[in-house]
């Protein structure tokens, strides 16, 4: 075996592996991995990219055919390491890099912790709940319930997601969390406005990069993972309105 | 009017750090959140309604977006999924749950055409824009007319 040619296509998959796993669309991960390959040398590239699984094929110098494929099982939003594979990419494919230092550069960016520490993620989430709960309800007061309502539901998440390893499950768990804050909250008279503080505490959760991705994917012609992606969405959404419901129907009853 | 625009931009910023987009960018982040809340909150007053404000406001923010992503080189989707999120329709969500929890069938199936309409537009919105930029780089479809 060449192991010149092994690296290439490791990098490849790589590559693709990261992008796709933080939440790149299903177009730039093909492209990008066709771009490199070629690059590296190899004729006749294919990449067939799908939300859970990356493939690519090719002919190497040697008139050696090669087709390997990744799983992917984990999906994480954490885009900026999509940026910097994408920048990577760029310099690899314009030639100021070898397989080496591009190989090397991957596995910093995959060993790196996220771009933010988790702290701040906690903030934000306070911070974005309080503000697109005035956007919707206009009530100066009830900003300080609805970032206290995101922060829990955010905790929440991150809690579940860790320790039960069940997506949609965690999700709903999450939005329930945050709407019973957001319902002690009002009914001990902190806070008035219950639908502004409920929608600021679980809107934290709204999965954002799945439905961008699927009106992307949809539109550049991946259909397959336009529409896995879309039923991610829905089913998250649907997971957040049932946790929702059930905290609401807890009250009324 | 102002402090709604800051409260906006600020609320957008946070959304782009739940997203973990890289801090360079966040400015110009919140400058298209701010962008797209003005449009969609500037057109009910002249009459038009939330749908296609929506869209409209979805396809202003995407093209902006589009335009900063080709000048610093990254991903659009680094702006268009955080600038979409002022345009989300929460409210209306939470009016189907309630709607539906609380018995009340007709209203609720009103409420989530609504919903689902609303959340159309932005998607409308969004692949609009992406259309416009991918002229001459699209895929082929029905005839082929260049042989």
């Amino acid at each position: 075996m060449t192991t010149k040619n092994d690296r290439l296509i490791e990098l490849c998959l790589t590559a693709g592996k990261l992008m796709l796993m933080y939440g790149a669309e299903t177009y730039r991960v093909e492209d990008t991995m066709k771009r490199m390959a070629v690059a590296g040398g190899m004729r006749d590239v294919n990449s067939f990219v799908t939300t859970t699984g990356i493939f690519l094929s090719g002919m190497l110098d040697d008139d050696d055919d090669v087709m390997q494929m990744i799983r992917i099982v984990d999906r994480f939003q954490d885009l900026s390491k999509v940026t910097e594979v994408n920048h990577l990419s760029r310099e690899f494919v314009s030639g100021s890099m070898t397989i080496q230092e591009a190989r090397a550069e991957l596995k910093r960016i995959e060993k790196q912790p996220m771009n933010y520490p988790l702290w701040l993620i906690y903030l934000a989430s306070a911070v974005g709940g309080g503000a697109f709960s005035y956007l919707i309800g206009n009530s100066m007061f009830d900003m300080l319930p609805a970032s206290i309502g995101g922060l829990v539901s955010t905790l929440a998440l991150v809690l579940f997601q860790h320790y039960l390893q069940a997506k949609f499950f965690s999700e709903y768990l999450a939005a329930f969390f945050g709407g019973i804050t957001a319902l002690i909250l009002v009914h001990s008279g902190f806070g008035t406005n219950l639908d502004q503080i409920i929608i600021g505490s679980v809107i934290p959760l709204v999965p954002g990069v799945p439905l961008t991705n699927s009106v992307r994917d949809l539109m550049a012609g991946d259909l397959i993972s336009g529409l896995a992606r879309g039923a991610e969405a829905a089913l998250t959404s649907l997971s957040i309105a049932a946790g929702v419901a059930t905290a609401v129907s807890l009250f009324i009853s | 009017m102002i402090w709604e625009l800051i409260i906006c931009g600020v609320a957008t910023i946070a959304f782009a750090i739940i997203f973990n987009i890289p801090y360079q960018l966040l400015w110009m982040i919140g400058l298209i959140g701010i962008t797209s809340w003005s449009v969609f909150s500037f057109l009910p007053v002249t009459g038009v309604g939330p749908v296609p404000a929506a869209a409209v406001a979805a396809f202003t923010s995407a093209l902006i977006s589009h335009w900063c992503a080709r000048k610093k080189r990254v991903p659009v989707t680094t702006f268009t999924i955080p600038g979409i999120i002022p345009l989300v329709p929460g409210g209306r969500a939470y009016e189907t749950m309630l709607a539906f929890v609380q018995g009340d069938y007709v209203e609720g199936l009103a409420q989530t055409a609504g919903t689902l309409l609303q959340a159309g537009a932005i998607a409308g919105g969004l692949a609009f824009a992406l259309s416009i930029f991918s002229i001459g780089r699209g895929v082929g479809q029905r005839y082929e007319t260049n042989r």
